[in-house]
């Protein structure tokens, strides 16, 4: 008998996964857990398990199409030959909204106009769709599209009359104004679910307010250390960090309309440039698990990250944030966007001489300037004892 | 074999070549032994297999309805013929109390072979008591299947294959058509007796009809397309059950769905269709579903005013034109 693979929920806030690519083929036999896809979800590729023995049987969504959480991306079969045998029912549209709809074969006439133009998706701007459902009338295949192409419905088709499929066609091959008219020709890329899930955390981010207190902190010091007892150096700014933190426990709150939330743990996401953009794996318990235990979880996050294997848990819930552009001799000091649930983070420079320029950028609805100024001081009394072997 | 045929022959010559080929199937009726049916259906018969199997009957719709349902009890394949589905109502709870719910209520012991044929629709001037159409009571009903052929070929193929069913069917013909002509091949595989066709491919609107909307709604679409509009056109064959992948696939290719029907709007089968479509293709609808029915009205019988109390060819033009809306027509 066959089977249905559905498309994983592979996190919290998963609604489509794009196919990356089959790891199995079809008639291939796979024992229950094992990977036979990965799918690219908001953020990272993850694998897809069997959830039993059996034989990996199409027809399988074809790679780089996206798919809605549930629908069938392929099938397992209990034996070989059947997997092989005759295609079976059709695997699932891909997700609606469809993104690689193919044409369909029809007359030449108007039929373009109603097919999305190959730059499909420019930024993807949830928010104004949002806003204009309230108020703007539309089909409902006008607002899938709308969404599909990032289309603002209010800016699509007259104030009077509803919006139509044509209209936001028409609205989706005009520049944004101000953006890109005026200036030299341009191709619309569409973003990675990565970038895309950056992106969209940083705005996010933009309603925190925010201040900066920037300090000379004695990292070469540290830095010696980090080498002599082979950790990394970020590691050990992270474990300063959170021993700082904790005599310090505001900088492990945040701001909530209820109050303030003081979390009794401190876990430590350090950002990490990836082949793809960003991302912030985060230690956990940082200022109390031992040292060596950490060192290796680290290496094993870093690992991960850089493979893109990461999955949402292991670089979601950070309480604080480091970033170092220290291996950069040049960079002076630098800031950085607080993430949203941290209220505060950490930007290092390169050393200059024994010190480099910290900048600690904070929330100014949770902690003040005399705070962060007192933070620096004890962090730079915890460098001190980290890089004398406490 | 391809020959043509008018509407009636054809139902004629399907009736006669199952009767041929099976012993159990037998013809009963108002008219239609000696006479040979109101239209001809019959014709031929009662002279070929004898009044046994072409059996003249009383005034008594339930009665022989009734004789009908008992006789598919037995094993006998009937085909009983109720001059019009105005007459039906006579026969509702032969049709509705026992054909539908015998097979349930004996948990499947009784298979129900039983074809009840039946003329329906708007003729010309029959006034309002001859004028209904009244699929939707049919297709309200759990059990009953209802197919509508709207051509000879698949009036030929649909009446075979509802002889040759298990399932209680209504086959509901059309006044009008009986004497419409058309190719018929008797020995080409049919489609399944409940597939939809797709009569004419469009991208712009699907246009949805059955039995003699249908015609119209091709006939409409060819006016259509001296506008540039390209409208699909699916005739459903069947509405009970009707093929949803079929219309669905259409309406999620061309955004917009017009559906076209005789019978009165107010709880008719375009408000199925409609509620259906907009259930399973609401996302890729780009205006609402439209119908385009019969007035909530008993048919008049003055000439110029029935023409008007149901959908004529304008008004689907009319229609799809509204649905289309301006600016699409523009760009097509």
């Amino acid at each position: 008998m066959k089977q249905d693979i559905p498309m994983p929920a592979l996190s919290d806030t998963m609604s489509n996964g794009r196919l990356v690519r089959w790891v199995k083929h079809e008639g291939e036999a796979v024992k229950h857990g094992e990977a036979i896809a990965e799918v690219e979800t908001d953020k990272a590729i993850m694998d897809v398990e069997a959830f039993h023995d059996g034989y990996l049987s199409g027809p399988l969504v074809p790679v780089d199409t996206e798919i809605a959480v549930g629908k069938t991306i392929g099938y397992l079969a209990d034996t070989q030959a059947e997997a092989l045998a005759a295609v079976g029912p059709k695997a699932a549209d891909p997700a609606q909204p469809r993104v690689a709809e193919p044409a369909p074969a029809s007359g030449p006439s108007s039929s373009a106009t109603l097919e999305p133009p190959p730059t499909a998706a420019r930024r993807a701007s949830p928010e104004p769709v949002r806003a204009a459902s309230l108020g703007t009338r539309a089909s409902p295949y006008a607002r899938s599209l709308a969404q599909r192409l990032g289309v603002d419905l209010t800016k699509a088709g007259t104030a009077t009359a509803p919006v139509h499929a044509s209209d936001v066609m028409a609205a989706a091959q005009v520049p944004e104004p101000g953006e890109l008219k005026g200036g030299p020709a341009y191709r619309i890329e569409r973003n990675s679910s990565f970038r895309e899930a950056t992106a969209q955390a940083m705005i996010a981010s933009l309603g925190t307010p925010t201040f900066r207190v920037t300090a000379t902190l004695p990292l070469a010091v540290l830095i010696s250390r980090a080498k002599q007892v082979q950790h990394s150096v970020n590691l050990l700014i992270a474990r300063a960090c959170a021993l700082s933190i904790l005599e310090h426990p505001r900088f492990n709150a945040i701001y909530t309309p209820d109050g303030i939330a003081w979390r009794d743990r401190v876990d430590i996401a350090i950002a990490v440039e990836s082949a793809e953009g960003l991302i912030t794996p985060v230690l956990r318990d940082v200022a109390k698990r031992p040292l060596p235990e950490l060192s290796r979880e680290w290496a094993a996050l870093l690992d991960k990250a850089r493979t893109r294997r990461i999955t949402p848990a292991e670089y979601s819930g950070a309480t604080f944030y480091v970033s170092d552009l220290g291996m950069f001799p040049g960079v002076h000091s630098f800031e950085s966007i607080i993430p949203q649930g941290a209220a505060a983070l950490l930007s290092i420079g390169a050393v200059e001489g024994e010190r480099a320029l910290c900048t600690l950028n904070c929330d100014h609805r949770v902690v003040f300037g005399g705070d962060a100024a007192r933070f620096l001081e004890t962090l730079e009394r915890q460098i001190l004892a980290l890089a004398a072997g406490a | 074999m391809t020959q043509e045929l008018l509407y009636w022959q054809a139902l004629n010559r399907a009736l006669d070549l199952e009767m041929a080929a099976d012993e159990s199937v037998f013809t009963l009726g108002e008219d239609v032994g000696l006479y040979g049916g109101s239209y001809r259906v019959t014709e031929g018969l009662y002279a070929k297999f004898g009044e046994m199997r072409v059996r003249d009957t009383p005034i008594s719709e339930n009665s022989f309805t009734g004789l009908g349902v008992g006789a598919a009890l037995v094993g006998m394949r009937p085909v009983v013929e109720i001059m019009t589905i105005n007459f039906a109502l006579l026969a509702a709870d032969s049709i509705i109390n026992g054909a539908a719910k015998i097979p349930f209520m004996s948990g499947g012991q009784f298979p129900m072979p039983l074809v009840i044929r039946v003329p329906g629709g708007v003729a010309r001037q029959l006034a309002a008591q001859h004028a209904q159409r009244l699929e939707s009571i049919f297709m309200n009903v759990p059990g009953l299947r209802v197919a509508v052929p709207s051509t000879p070929q698949d009036a030929f193929w649909q009446l075979r294959q509802a002889i040759r069913s298990d399932e209680p069917i209504v086959l509901l013909e059309h006044e009008v058509l009986y004497f419409t002509k058309g190719p018929v091949d008797t020995l080409a595989e049919p489609p399944p007796m409940h597939r939809a066709i797709v009569r004419r491919p469009g991208i712009h609107l699907t246009i949805i009809g059955y039995s003699r909307t249908a015609l119209q709604a091709q006939e409409a679409a060819a006016e259509l397309a001296k506008e540039g509009i390209e409208a699909e056109v699916i005739d459903l064959r069947s509405l009970s059950p009707i093929d949803w992948d079929t219309c669905a696939a259409s309406v999620n290719k061309t955004h917009r769905a017009l559906i076209v029907e005789e019978d009165c709007r107010h709880a008719g089968a375009g408000a199925e269709i409609a509620a259906t479509l907009a259930e399973t293709c609401f996302f890729s609808l780009d205006a609402p579903v439209q119908r385009v029915a019969g007035m909530d009205i008993p048919t008049p019988y003055n000439g110029a005013l029935e023409a008007a109390s149901i959908p004529r060819v304008s008004d689907i033009v009319a229609a799809a034109r509204a649905l289309i809306g301006p600016k699409e027509k523009a760009a097509a």
